[in-house]
């Protein structure tokens, strides 16, 4: 007897949501995927498995699918942690863990989330137990104290040393291994796949660590008559321009800090890119892009390259645009629920750009190797500069400060 | 005994060393100190970190500082110092969620001086009044 499942999309990114169309091969179940949970009247399933992120007033909805049903899965970081749409409840929103709204669920986390974890959960059977990111990651790390932190616009050659010793924040330290491993692809890893609670609270710890012969400051204490930390900028904060951003990408609102109070500046997408960094961007809208992840992330790039004059290589162009056409078939593959058309093209993108977060993909060309044929310095990511300003490429409109701070996003939704 | 005050946890971390020696010699001078002020026994202030930290801060602290050797004092050669580094990043992310970031802190004392952990005390009691000031205590978790 076939298994009846069906995969809800809640609100957000709908990546992992198209992952389950991969569910359509398998001959043992009876999958049907439903993008507007509200409208679903409801009967007797097997599985549910949820995606997207969860809002207090899904909350029915949940408790409606709960009721009909005795397994359900929360696949991906949306619903498990609140995901990269978490980064939200700085300003205020209520981005909520699936548990929170006291949802009974088994949890895959990553983004995107392991269709392979999701199948072997759905048909019952335990997880294997991964190892630590760091286990599997082929740089070598020796842990020393670091003496300067770099962010990612000064991009190291270095491909044998651990991004933390060569002082870019890598929260690997904090994660499993996964399929995506931006590591590979000249990005350090985010831990959207976190291998202990609070992991962003620990990371920082870490990190901190880390950064131990940095120069923190201190003055005389007033009434102890010893030294005291200061409460100046130092080059501790100046390292770390957005926290929020670096150490809770993915776990904001699971992170036991509290809700943000910064006041919104207007929806709630748009509110995740208040404070985050310039050389973030691309690895965000990545992310949070869903299946317009690759016109958004190459419309973000575009923008600060022709606001700032980066030259780029014609096979970079070459790349992007044939990123941007298996877009449009990804589109189709999608529409048709074609799970071996949808493979086929996904493999296609991760070849180009690394993964479907499309870690490979940076402003000035890509960060690693293409195809072996190619000479890498044809399309070769370059050292780039802040210039504070305002860019505008398609639907997408942001400003920067001088330190490369994003203070205003605007996004035209359902327009390329 | 002050009635009706704002704050009623004050969890103060202390070195074994430096931080609970300087406590001790000023106990001996029966030195007067802020009752909210719960001592919390380490070996190092190199062993908190914020979690340690926001577990405190989670139940029920209003203000949670380490105080530790002096600067370059340290018995366990540089606890003290990142210690300090963890805090002071902990500090930019409560600005960063729009909370005030003075019920957070670290010090240092000396154990011969009672009056150098006392002054502490006064200092951490101070800067809780500007962080209820700046924008009310810290929420329970969101």
């Amino acid at each position: 007897m076939k298994l009846n499942v069906k995969v809800f999309q809640f609100n957000g990114c709908n990546k992992c949501f198209n992952e389950t169309i991969l569910l359509n091969k398998e001959s043992d179940l009876n999958v049907e995927l439903i993008s507007k949970p509200n409208e679903w009247k409801g009967e007797r399933i097997d599985v549910a498995v949820v995606t997207g992120y969860i809002l207090p007033n899904d909350k029915k909805i949940l408790e409606k699918i709960q009721a009909h049903t005795s397994k359900i899965i929360a696949y991906g970081d949306c619903t498990t942690t609140g995901g990269v749409f978490g980064l939200a409840n700085q300003k205020g929103h209520e981005v909520s863990p699936i548990k929170k709204l006291g949802i009974r669920v088994n949890e895959i986390n990553g983004c995107l989330a392991e269709y392979e974890e999701l199948r072997t959960v759905i048909i019952g059977k335990d997880l294997s137990k991964f190892k630590p990111l760091c286990k599997v990651c082929k740089r070598k790390s020796t842990c020393h104290y670091l003496d300067e932190v770099h962010r990612q616009i000064e991009l190291s050659e270095n491909q044998e040393m651990c991004f933390n010793d060569l002082g870019f924040l890598c929260t690997g330290y904090i994660a499993q291994e996964c399929k995506e491993r931006c590591v590979d692809y000249g990005s350090p890893c985010r831990g959207c796949k976190p291998m202990i609670e609070r992991s962003g609270i620990r990371m920082l710890g870490m990190f901190g660590t880390l950064m131990g012969n940095i120069e923190v400051a201190t003055e005389a204490s007033k009434y102890g008559a010893t030294d005291k930390l200061a409460d100046i900028e130092d080059d501790v904060t100046n390292s770390l321009p957005d926290i929020v951003g670096d150490f809770f990408r993915f776990s904001l609102p699971s992170s036991g800090l509290p809700k943000g109070r910064l006041a919104s500046m207007g929806s709630l997408l748009e509110d995740i890119f208040i404070g985050r960094l310039i050389e973030e961007l691309p690895l965000i809208t990545g992310l949070l892009g869903g299946s317009n992840a690759i016109s958004m992330t190459l419309n973000v790039i575009e923008a600060y390259e022709r606001g700032t004059k980066i030259e780029i290589t014609e096979q970079t162009k070459k790349y992007r645009e044939e990123l941007r056409s298996f877009e449009l078939d990804l589109h189709k593959a999608i529409k048709d629920q074609d799970p071996s058309k949808y493979k086929e093209i996904t493999e296609k993108i991760r070849r180009i750009a690394g993964n479907m977060n499309l870690s490979n993909v940076f402003f000035g060309g890509f960060k690693t190797l293409v195809d072996l044929n190619d000479n890498f310095q044809d399309y070769k990511t370059n050292i780039f500069s802040v210039i504070e300003g305002d860019y505008k490429n398609g639907s997408i409109e942001y400003s920067i400060d001088t330190n490369g701070v994003i203070i205003k996003m605007k996004i035209m939704e359902g327009k390329k | 005994m002050i009635k009706e005050k704002d704050y009623e946890n004050i969890v103060v971390f202390m070195c074994n060393e430096c931080g609970q020696g300087s406590a001790n010699t000023a106990g001996v001078a029966r030195m007067n100190y802020d009752p909210a002020v719960k001592i919390i026994p380490v070996q190092c202030t190199g062993q908190v970190g914020p979690i340690q930290i926001m577990d405190a801060l989670n139940n029920g602290a209003d203000a949670v500082a380490c105080i530790g050797c002096c600067l370059g004092a340290c018995h366990f050669f540089n606890g003290n110092i990142l210690s300090m580094h963890r805090i002071k990043l902990m500090k930019k992310l409560f600005k960063e969620l729009g909370y005030s970031d003075q019920n957070i802190n670290q010090y240092t004392s000396r154990a011969a001086e009672g009056e150098t952990a006392v002054g502490d005390f006064v200092d951490i009691v101070e800067r809780l009044s500007k962080a209820i000031k700046e924008g009310g205590k810290f929420e329970v978790e969101c």
